[in-house]
């Protein structure tokens, strides 16, 4: 799986190619405008991370770009204009999803295996961890090949921690994944313990074992160990 | 008081007082000359008569036209205004005298002649009348002319004026005056379009730097997001160091929502939320509440709903969503365990209460509607929830109402459409 990271800013630069690097993708990194250009003219990738403010162009003509030339590569926009022009514009032109400054790598990731999910026709639809197995088109999660009924946001809980194994993901990033700005309304992300609760006593009803980790003060983690 | 009142009144002022003086002068002057016209005949008449005396030692036969009288007596010489009877009307009638002595046969006779002064006075009489007829007319003419005058001078400035009024510096507008052929106004539509053009300029700066300022933010606070993450995901992070983290990770987040709320706010300052659509209350409210389900059950509240289908408010999709979004997590926020929450929703208004903290004596509500103003210090909520409220109620012509039931501890909160 191969990345094309369109950012100029190199702290944050060296931040996204080293977390996905660790996520397993081949990762490649562009600091301008036009090398960005030369890049997708050059190479076949299948995702795009595109900043839109580049100091020598604008990152939609980078988009613009892809599109002429059909490109099957999934773009997503990380951009510092919060406008929403930008976002409307983005997603018309064809970007696959946008994402504002600052933003949860978590989510950053989550969002990105969304993307190559709903463009990898050929490949197998589906996710495995151990005994798990997650249908995402299906919404659908099978314990040793057997249906669990979970409600929605357990659903989404589970879904978005089994896009992290191993990775301790943070209650802020998960809170916002799964209940968006709607988090707002709660003092603390204590909550948060009540689905998980839940999650884990229905995937353990089923016989799965239990791989949701509690890290202290910080978030959960989806692990074997 | 208008300036056009006020010059006028200045106007008909100076002129009423010299058409005045004027034709005082005018009638005492013509009354003169006509009195000396009078004097003059009677003079000559004298002359005349002296004359003719000193030649025949006789009056001449032919009498003059007005009266002459003889006495024996001596009279007063001179000039005098006298009335006489006039015998056909029997009226007394104001007559010019002139009186002098003359020899006659060896006698000292006092000749008085007299002549009439009626003419004089019809005269006198219609030249007042013309006097006061032209007079009138014109002052009344020139008060007329000036009005309508100044009304089409002073339009230009009007137009001004109206445009200034209406002049709002967030229309990234300047000044459109209409040209001039008046000096004055049209130095002030070029000072006032100039001006505009700056403040115009200097706003659009002051909204770039804005902009620039909170999208430059932006990306440091991503930097700083994503490498606490990556701190967080090291295999040898000391155990104590996570919550440490993990706390700086929280206050980065929560200098990351102070700042989009803060840039939502300027945004709605800068009315750059003009597009609108029509927007169901009650099925935004709906949803919302279906969203919020998680927080509801959490905290084991009892909600009481009435959402009737109402008529859609034209509002901009993401201000309304802001709007009910924040009204609703302010009410479960600041709920207590087992409270109630209350959503009605009727034509004229929107009305959301909770049960919370009671509310001290000393507090007013009014200042919860300013910024950073908060219930609880310690609370992650950057305190922007109602000043948000506020802003987007009044970017529409609503009007936000703050009530408290004591008995209850029910906090209310009503938009007014």
């Amino acid at each position: 799986m191969k990345l094309l990271i369109v950012e100029d800013e190199p702290a944050l630069r060296s931040s996204l190619v080293e977390y996905l690097r660790q996520d397993g993708y081949v990762v490649e990194a562009a600091v301008s405008y036009g090398e960005a250009h030369e890049k997708i003219k050059l190479y076949q990738y299948d995702c795009v991370l595109l900043d839109l403010t580049l100091p020598d162009g604008n990152g939609l003509d980078v988009l613009r770009t892809l599109k002429a030339d059909n490109s099957p590569a999934g773009v997503l926009i990380i951009s510092a204009r919060g406008a929403l022009d930008d976002k409307v514009l983005g997603l018309e032109l064809g970007a696959d999803d946008y994402l504002a400054k600052p933003f949860h790598l978590s989510e950053l990731s989550a969002r990105l295996k969304a993307i190559i999910r709903r463009r990898q026709f050929q490949g197998q639809r589906q996710l495995l961890f151990q005994e798990l197995t997650v249908l995402p088109d299906q919404a659908q999660v099978l314990v040793h090949g057997e249906p669990v009924v979970l409600t929605r946001k357990e659903y989404d809980l589970l879904l978005y921690l089994l896009t992290h194994p191993g990775r301790v993901v943070t209650k802020a990033s998960i809170a916002e994944h799964v209940w968006g700005d709607a988090a707002d309304a709660a003092d603390s992300f204590d909550f948060l313990y009540t689905h998980l609760k839940n999650l884990r006593r229905k995937l353990q009803d089923k016989g799965a074992a239990d791989y949701i980790r509690s890290v202290y003060g910080v978030g959960y983690k989806f692990s074997a160990e | 008081m208008k300036l056009l009142t006020a010059t006028n009144r200045y106007y008909v002022l100076l002129a009423g007082l010299l058409f005045t003086i004027g034709s005082g002068l005018l009638y005492v002057g013509v009354l003169w000359a006509l009195q000396r016209e009078v004097e003059e005949r009677l003079l000559q008449q004298r002359d005349y008569l002296r004359r003719e005396v000193g030649r025949t030692g006789q009056l001449p036969g032919t009498p003059f036209e007005g009266r002459m009288q003889l006495s024996a007596q001596p009279r007063p010489e001179g000039l005098h205004n006298v009335l006489l009877l006039e015998p056909l009307e029997n009226e007394l009638e104001p007559y010019r005298q002139l009186t002098f002595r003359l020899q006659l046969n060896g006698q000292p006779q006092w000749v008085s002649l007299s002549k009439s002064l009626l003419e004089t006075e019809d005269v006198r009489r219609l030249i007042m009348w013309l006097l006061l007829g032209v007079l009138g007319t014109l002052l009344l003419g020139v008060v007329l002319l000036n009005r309508w005058l100044a009304r089409r001078l002073w339009a230009p400035f009007e137009r001004t004026l109206q445009q200034l009024s209406a002049y709002d510096v967030r229309q990234h507008q300047v000044l459109q005056l209409p040209g001039t052929r008046i000096e004055e106004f049209a130095q002030l539509n070029l000072a006032l379009t100039r001006l505009s053009e700056r403040v115009a300029a200097d706003y659009a700066v002051l909204k770039e730097f804005t902009e620039n300022a909170a999208h430059e933010t932006r990306t440091p606070l991503a930097i700083m997001q994503a490498k606490l993450e990556q701190l967080l995901q090291l295999p040898d992070l000391p155990a104590p160091a996570g919550p440490l983290v993990a706390d700086l990770y929280a206050a980065v987040q929560r200098l990351a929502r102070l700042h989009q709320g803060l840039t939502l706010l300027s945004k709605i300052e800068n009315q750059q939320f003009a597009a609108a659509r029509p927007v169901p209350l009650a099925e935004l409210l709906r949803e919302k509440l279906g969203q919020l389900e998680a927080f509801v059950e959490e905290k084991q509240l009892r909600l009481e709903v009435s959402l009737p289908t109402t008529q859609a408010l034209q509002l901009h999709p993401a201000l309304a969503d802001s709007l009910v979004s924040n009204l609703l997590h302010n009410a479960i926020r600041h709920n207590h365990p087992g409270g109630l929450l209350q959503v009605i929703l009727t034509s004229k208004e929107l009305a959301i209460s909770n049960t919370g903290p009671v509310l001290a004596a000393g507090q007013q509500p009014a200042r919860f509607f300013e910024r950073f103003r908060k219930q609880n210090a310690a609370s992650d909520s950057p305190g922007l929830g109602l000043s948000i409220v506020q802003s987007i109620a009044s970017f529409y012509g609503f009007e936000v109402r703050y009530e408290y039931a004591a008995e209850q501890a029910l906090h209310t909160l009503r938009v007014v459409f």
